[in-house]
Parts: structure tokens; C-alpha cells; sequence
């Protein structure tokens, strides 16, 4: 079985924004629309030790998506392996999902009325590339693969690193990982 | 972009108006099986279907497709599509055992066929109460909301305000028996009423207290809008002293203003509450965040059209 998962490796991450002007530029995105922000955490601590990290964010892609759950018309999808998506042909644009999301992975699109987000470009993915996130990365902050194959990137950090998942107290089994520094 | 209200005031118009109609079914169904009192009550039946017909209109209106509400009425196991079932039903069904009671249609001395449906409105009615706070109570992703007391405090606050419109179209047409005064029924719906209130404001104090004192940051947060901020007017104003309050003194008053102020302060006190809840939807913020979303230009909506 194919479990698509990210690891997002805030060690080598610099805040340059590439990932988040990729995305944009692939899915063909309007400027209110962002799928993968990048946050700035800190400065931290007090001068001269003073610390800031970013956060690349994602859909998480949950194992457990309060997303899917929660739709009313069965477009708000999980797939097998794993990937989280909205069937635009189904979506009738009540919010319930961006209200049920904990982060703000969804966004009602101003311009055509349903909701919009990451599917981690599974047209790409269908022609065997990465995300174009991942492939845009150049400090390979983004490493995106197979969870549930042995060999893939992602399950030797996911089983290596101490990664964590964010909000994991709401029960909704993230699958993109932190590596924090 | 910071706590933007994805669901604004259609939605929290509909949780009223459906809070509302649900309660009326409720009240006057059961007026009819336990008390044999349905036909003072029958009016409210198609008065109920009237406002969640408007109800699930604002819902409609608040989609982003509107054309395509039809869609919810699916075969998930959302809780929306629940509802969405449920309030089809309950405009139809109410309308349906409204006409049991007027006596020019061949099937108004139809009892047992009217009692049947009174009990299946029943069912649905409170079906309709309870849907709404277990929609809102289950998105963990609110702190505010994610509680099991929310679907409890809209339950009583949608029986409330159904009794209230119920005792304000007490008696009118189709009623027609002889009975000219109302001082009992008026008596036990009041007493009826004062109960829910003073639950209800037991309600509203545990669950800010509980919020403000075990549900993490944003609530504690909130609460303190509530009670000290920006809706601290609404709150304690409109819900409180307007909506709880003050009714509660005209029912321990009595008389005419008790028959016709009362119900109407109880009418507006649901509308505040359900604003409230419906606007105290922040999400935790991720690490970041908030500095990232502050960034972000504001005002430029006519410099984001004219690339297009």
C-alpha cells in the first residue's frame, strides 16, 4: 500500500517563500489564495541568544481528517494512499471543512464559491514527479515519499528523527512531519 | 485574514430560526399527545415550517454554490446531512399535521393518523434542536464551540424560544372552541418557560466559566471577550439582562406584560446567543501565524482584480 507522507525538516528550511510562489505557480493559484504558507517563528529568547525558525506549512493529510468527516456531500475526499482532496464537480461550498480544519489547510475560494486546497499535486504525482513544492525546495526542507515503503526518505526520517505533528492532541493523525531544530 | 468568519450571519440567523422552528414543532406537538391542548397550538405548526423554510434559505444563500444546495441531501453520515434530512422533513411534515387541524379537510377528525405524525414531529423537532449544537460542539478545531454543553445550550435556548413564539400564537386561528380565557395556559407556558431560562442561564454561566478556566488560550481569550471586551455589550446586555434576565422578571411579574413582552425578550435573547456563539470561532494559532497573516496586504481587493 502507497501512504503518501512530508516531512518538513525545519533544520534546513530558510524562509525563502520558494515553496509557497511554486504552489502558486502550478495550481494556477489567485494572489488571496495560498495553500502553504511559510511561517516565522520567533525571535526567540533574549539578546544576543536570540533564535528564529520557520515553519513551512501543508494540508497535513491527515489519517483522521475532521475534514472529510464533516461534508455533507461527500466531496471532501480521503483516497487510500492517503492524499485529501476536494471533488469541485461535488462541493457546494457550506465551509463546514474550513471551519472543521484545525490548520487552515482550506480555503473558500472567493472566485468560483467552492473550496479550494493541497492535494500534493496529485496530477504530478500521477505522472511520477513530487509535489512541486518538494521539487522546487533547494535546501530539501520538503522531502515528500511513500510512508509505507521501507526504503523511501520519508519512512527512514519519520523512523529515525524526532519528529513530531502538530496539534496531535485533536486526534487527527497529521501526516506531515516536523523535524524541529 | 486573522479570524476571518468564514460562517457569518446567515448561519447564525438559520441556528436561531431552526432552533426556533424546532422548539415550536416540540412545544406543540407534544401539547397535542400529553396535554391535549394541540389545537391551541396548531397555528405555530405551519408558523414553524414558515421559519425554517427562512432559515434553511439563509442557509442556501450563505453557500458558496448555492445552486447546488440539493447536494446535501446525500447519504454521508455528516452531521450537516443529517440536518439537512431533518429539516426537509420537519417543513413538510409540520405543514402536513398543521392541515389535521383545519376542520373544512376531510381528514381533520383523522385522530390517530394526526397523533402519529404529532409523535414523528416530535422526533424530528427535537432532532432539529440538538443537530445544530452537535454540528458547532463537534469541530475540535474551535475551541470555543468544541464542547458537549454547546448542543445542550442550544437545545434549551431553541425549546425556550419555541415556547416563547408558541405562547404568543396561543389560541389564534385555527382555534376555534369556546374558550375565551387563556390565564391557565398562559400560567403553566410561564412557568414552563422560567424554567428553561433559569437552566439556561446556568448554562451560560458554567460553560464561559468552564471555557474560560480548562479549554486552553484562544478560549480563555474569547471569554474574555465575552465578558470584558468587544462583545461584552451584547453579552451581558443582549443575552443576559435582555434575553434571560428580564423575562424572568416579567414572568415572576405577571399580567399582560409577562403574556406579551416576556416571550418577545426570550425571542431576542436566542438571537444574541447564537451570534455570539456563531462569532466565537478563532482557531489556535499555529507558531507564526498570526505575525504571517498580519503580513499579509490588506485593502488591495481592487489591485487583485485588475490582474485578471
Amino acid at each position: 500500500m502507497t501512504r503518501y507522507a512530508i516531512v518538513l525538516d525545519t533544520r534546513r528550511c530558510i524562509g525563502c517563500h520558494s515553496c509557497t510562489v511554486a504552489c502558486r505557480t502550478h495550481n494556477n493559484l489567485p494572489l488571496d489564495i495560498i495553500y502553504n504558507p511559510v511561517f516565522t517563528n520567533g525571535p526567540t529568547g533574549v539578546f544576543p541568544n536570540i533564535h528564529t525558525s520557520y515553519m513551512p506549512m501543508i494540508c497535513m493529510h491527515c489519517a483522521n481528517p475532521p475534514c472529510v468527516s464533516c461534508c455533507p456531500t461527500g466531496a471532501s475526499i480521503q483516497q487510500e494512499d492517503g492524499i485529501v482532496w476536494v471533488d469541485e464537480n461535488k462541493c457546494i461550498g457550506c465551509k463546514a471543512c474550513v471551519m472543521a480544519c484545525p490548520y487552515g489547510a482550506r480555503t473558500p475560494s472567493p472566485h468560483t464559491g467552492i473550496v479550494v486546497k493541497c492535494d500534493f499535486c496529485a496530477d504530478r504525482l500521477a505522472e511520477g514527479k513530487e509535489p512541486f513544492c518538494v521539487q522546487t525546495c533547494h535546501q530539501r526542507a520538503r522531502i515528500f515519499g511513500d510512508l509505507d515503503d521501507p526504503k523511501s526518505e520519508v519512512h527512514k526520517l519519520v523512523n529515525t528523527e524526532p519528529v513530531i505533528t502538530l496539534l496531535p492532541e485533536l486526534g487527527t493523525e497529521p501526516h506531515a512531519f516536523y523535524i524541529l531544530d | 485574514m486573522i479570524n476571518k468568519h468564514y460562517w457569518g450571519w446567515p448561519v447564525a440567523g438559520y441556528l436561531f430560526l431552526g432552533g426556533l422552528g424546532g422548539g415550536m414543532a416540540v412545544v406543540s406537538t407534544a401539547a397535542d399527545l400529553f396535554w391535549g391542548k394541540g389545537d391551541i397550538f396548531a397555528l405555530g405548526n405551519f408558523i414553524a415550517s414558515v421559519i425554517i423554510g427562512i432559515g434553511s434559505g439563509l442557509l442556501v444563500f450563505e453557500l458558496g454554490k448555492p445552486f447546488r444546495f440539493w447536494r446535501v441531501f446525500s447519504t454521508q453520515k455528516a452531521v450537516m446531512t443529517v440536518g439537512a434530512w431533518l429539516l426537509g422533513l420537519l417543513i413538510i411534515t409540520s405543514t402536513v399535521y398543521f392541515s389535521f387541524w383545519l376542520s373544512f379537510l376531510p381528514w381533520s377528525n383523522w385522530i390517530l393518523i394526526r397523533q402519529l405524525l404529532a409523535g414523528f414531529n416530535l422526533l424530528l423537532g427535537v432532532g432539529v434542536i440538538t443537530y445544530t449544537g452537535v454540528l458547532l460542539g463537534s469541530m475540535k478545531a474551535r475551541p470555543f464551540w468544541s464542547s458537549p454543553a454547546l448542543p445542550i445550550l442550544f437545545a434549551v435556548s431553541g425549546l425556550s424560544t419555541g415556547l416563547a413564539a408558541q405562547s404568543l400564537l396561543a389560541g389564534l386561528w385555527p382555534y376555534q372552541a369556546t374558550q375565551t380565557s387563556f390565564e391557565q395556559i398562559y400560567g403553566f407556558l410561564h412557568k414552563l418557560d422560567t424554567g428553561l431560562i433559569v437552566f439556561e442561564l446556568l448554562i451560560v454561566m458554567i460553560y464561559v466559566l468552564m471555557m474560560r478556566a480548562y479549554a486552553g488560550k484562544e478560549a480563555e481569550m474569547i471569554t474574555a471577550k465575552l465578558l470584558t471586551g468587544a462583545y461584552a455589550l451584547p453579552f451581558w446586555g443582549g443575552l443576559i439582562v435582555l434575553g434571560l434576565l428580564i423575562p424572568l422578571a416579567l414572568y415572576f411579574i405577571g399580567g399582560s406584560a409577562a403574556t406579551l413582552l416576556a416571550p418577545w425578550c426570550v425571542l431576542i435573547g436566542g438571537v444574541f446567543l447564537r451570534f455570539l456563539i456563531v462569532y466565537s470561532d478563532p482557531r489556535k494559532m499555529l507558531p507564526g501565524e498570526t505575525m504571517y497573516k498580519e503580513r499579509l496586504p490588506k485593502g488591495n481587493e481592487a489591485f487583485l482584480e485588475s490582474w485578471k
